[in-house]
């Protein structure tokens, strides 16, 4: 992976990496991305791609309501709140 | 001038009517306290399991198939990665790969005339939070992160803003027709975004701009107007079409382009691997078969046909489905179908306005209303006492003949009876009957509605016409 590759991905994950840190994740990206590589390699054709580990069934859920409410609970773990809502610095 | 070719899709999202969110247990409605219905998944708590709604399947299925697609055998969700507040995980659930439906195709109705849009694709998704922006600071609330989106993709198949509002009514109408959203595109439950591209006349697709928040069906026409009439004036300058996202200005009726971060998108999908594909089985197809309803324009177009109901009645008599239902089954109870479409459009439509309550909540059925609709026809009353005994069925709750007998109504249709009421009326006012006698015929409409008042609105007009012709020899 080159550098300007590295730079657009840490931008889209928004990391803000320094230089010293770019050339160790350069080294490090690129030879995680070589291990797909390999997978990549392996001929799949006419395999289904496998996206999940459990293929046989379906886990859907019936449309009921749950009983239990733990909105107060997880409220109360922001940082800042204004009545309800949750409060975060304008951003955009 | 040279001739040139526009190309409008759309992307819609609709907001599916399920009682709870698309991937956990949440109460999915409007309007509650801010923050209440959530819950760690919707939240994006670390460790979470989401687990998809098969309501929300069904009804996904279901669109997919009205909208002629062709259904997924295995639908699977990918995670579809971007970063805003309003989205906790910094992910949305969405699909990309194996979308519910692909490759489908719809008719709509636009001046009488049907249309063609193919569709790209259907997918099931989750909605995001909403935030409201204070100066500095940001409030959220995320009641609707994780309720469930469906979005539809058409292909560039309309041509103008007359058709893409004529389309999005069209799918307004089909999505309640099928009970799956509200339609509602001022509250945001049925939200529109149109991809549009002008070209020299066959040179294929231009390149397109997005325009977002369109919350009408006329500003959707109004901003694809507009933006045909910049990209064409662009193009005649020599200039070239920014690929862009847009805004509808609704106070200024003109787009404008929104601001935009340099970096380009890459939502870099991937397969969502918290959840196993869906793999709908023979039952459940069965089951979105079922579900299946006669579509509005379909059902629209048959009345004109079957019935000779046109204009504004066939319109509205198709607009929503249980008026349209109610029709059908008054006409199956032995109604005329012309007679049931009058009634249905205007008195009924009166009466329950006054009382201010719908159709379904009322005490009116149908087998009432083809009752009502016989007495008229076989002469029992006359067409302004049927007004009276509709009133008070819907006020009392009562069959129509039940009133008519409380109340003494029956039209006096015994000629008898009539002539001495006919002799009466004369008798008391002979200028008319001199006039009438003299070759003037003005004088007939207000002896007879002198007659009618005698009789308290009970005697069969048509016949008190041609006994007073009768007895002045006219």
């Amino acid at each position: 992976m080159d550098i300007h590759e590295l730079r657009i991905t840490a931008e889209l994950a928004m990391l803000d990496l320094d230089e010293r840190e770019m050339k160790v994740f350069e080294a490090e990206v690129s030879k995680t991305l070589e291990y797909f590589a390999q997978m990549n390699a392996v001929d799949v054709d006419g395999l289904e791609p496998t996206t999940h580990v459990l293929m046989e069934e379906n886990r859907a859920r019936e449309d009921r309501t749950r009983d239990e409410n733990l909105s107060d609970r997880l409220l109360e773990e922001a940082p800042e709140r204004q009545g309800r809502h949750i409060v975060i610095p304008n951003v955009l | 001038m040279a001739e040139y070719q526009s190309f409008i899709g759309l992307e819609i999202h609709i907001q599916l009517l399920t009682a709870t969110k698309v991937f956990c247990g949440c109460r999915n409605r409007f309007g509650d306290e801010p923050n209440t219905n959530v819950c760690p998944v919707c939240l994006g708590y670390p460790g979470v399991l989401p687990a998809v709604n098969e309501q929300a399947l069904l009804f996904s299925y279901m669109v997919a198939r009205a909208l002629n697609c062709d259904l997924s055998k295995t639908a699977y969700f990918d995670r579809k990665n971007y970063f805003y507040p309003d989205m906790t995980k910094n992910y949305q659930i969405s699909q990309f790969h194996s979308p519910i439906g692909r490759n489908g195709w719809i008719e709509y109705e636009t001046g009488g005339e049907l249309k063609k849009v193919r569709i790209h694709d259907v997918h099931l998704e989750e909605d995001a939070g909403k935030s409201i922006h204070r100066g500095t600071a940001t409030l959220l609330d995320y009641n609707r992160a994780g309720t469930s989106l469906l979005e539809i993709v058409t292909e560039p198949d309309m041509e103008t803003g007359e058709d893409a509002e004529a389309f999005i009514q069209n799918f307004r109408r089909l999505v309640r027709y099928l009970g799956v959203c509200d339609g509602n595109m001022e509250e945001g439950s049925l939200r529109c975004d149109g991809n549009i591209s002008i070209n020299l006349k066959g040179k294929g697709l231009g390149t397109k701009t997005e325009v977002k928040n369109v919350n009408s069906s006329r500003f959707l026409k109004l901003s694809m107007n507009h933006e045909i009439g910049r990209q064409k004036r662009a193009l005649e300058k020599g200039e070239r079409i920014v690929q862009e996202t847009r805004l509808w200005n609704e106070a200024q009726s003109r787009t404008e382009p929104m601001r935009t971060k340099e970096s380009a998108h890459d939502y870099r999908y991937f397969p969502e691997p918290d959840m196993p594909p869906f793999r709908p089985s023979p039952a459940f197809i069965a089951d979105v078969d079922a579900r299946l309803v006669e579509l509005p324009v379909y059902r629209k177009r048959r009345y004109e046909a079957e019935y000779g109901i046109s204009g504004d009645q066939v319109q509205f008599l198709t607009e929503e489905k249980p008026v349209a239902d109610f029709f059908e089954s008054t006409v199956t109870a032995g109604a005329d179908p012309l007679q049931a479409a009058a009634w249905i459009c205007t008195d009924i439509q009166k009466n329950l306005n006054k009382l201010q309550i719908g159709l379904e909540e009322s005490s009116l059925t149908s087998l009432r209303l083809a009752a009502l609709i016989n007495l008229v026809k076989e002469g029992v009353i006359n067409r302004k006492k049927a007004e009276l005994t509709l009133s008070l069925m819907l006020e009392e709750d009562k069959d129509p003949d039940v009133i008519v007998r409380e109340q003494g109504w029956e039209q006096i249709s015994d000629s008898g009876a009539i002539e001495a009421l006919v002799t009466e009326v004369l008798q008391a006012n002979p200028k008319a009957v001199d006039q009438i006698r003299g070759g003037d015929m003005k004088p007939m409409g207000f002896l007879t509605g002198q007659v009618m008042k005698l009789s308290k609105g009970q005697a069969d007009p048509k016949l008190v016409q041609a006994v007073i012709s009768g007895k002045l020899g006219s």
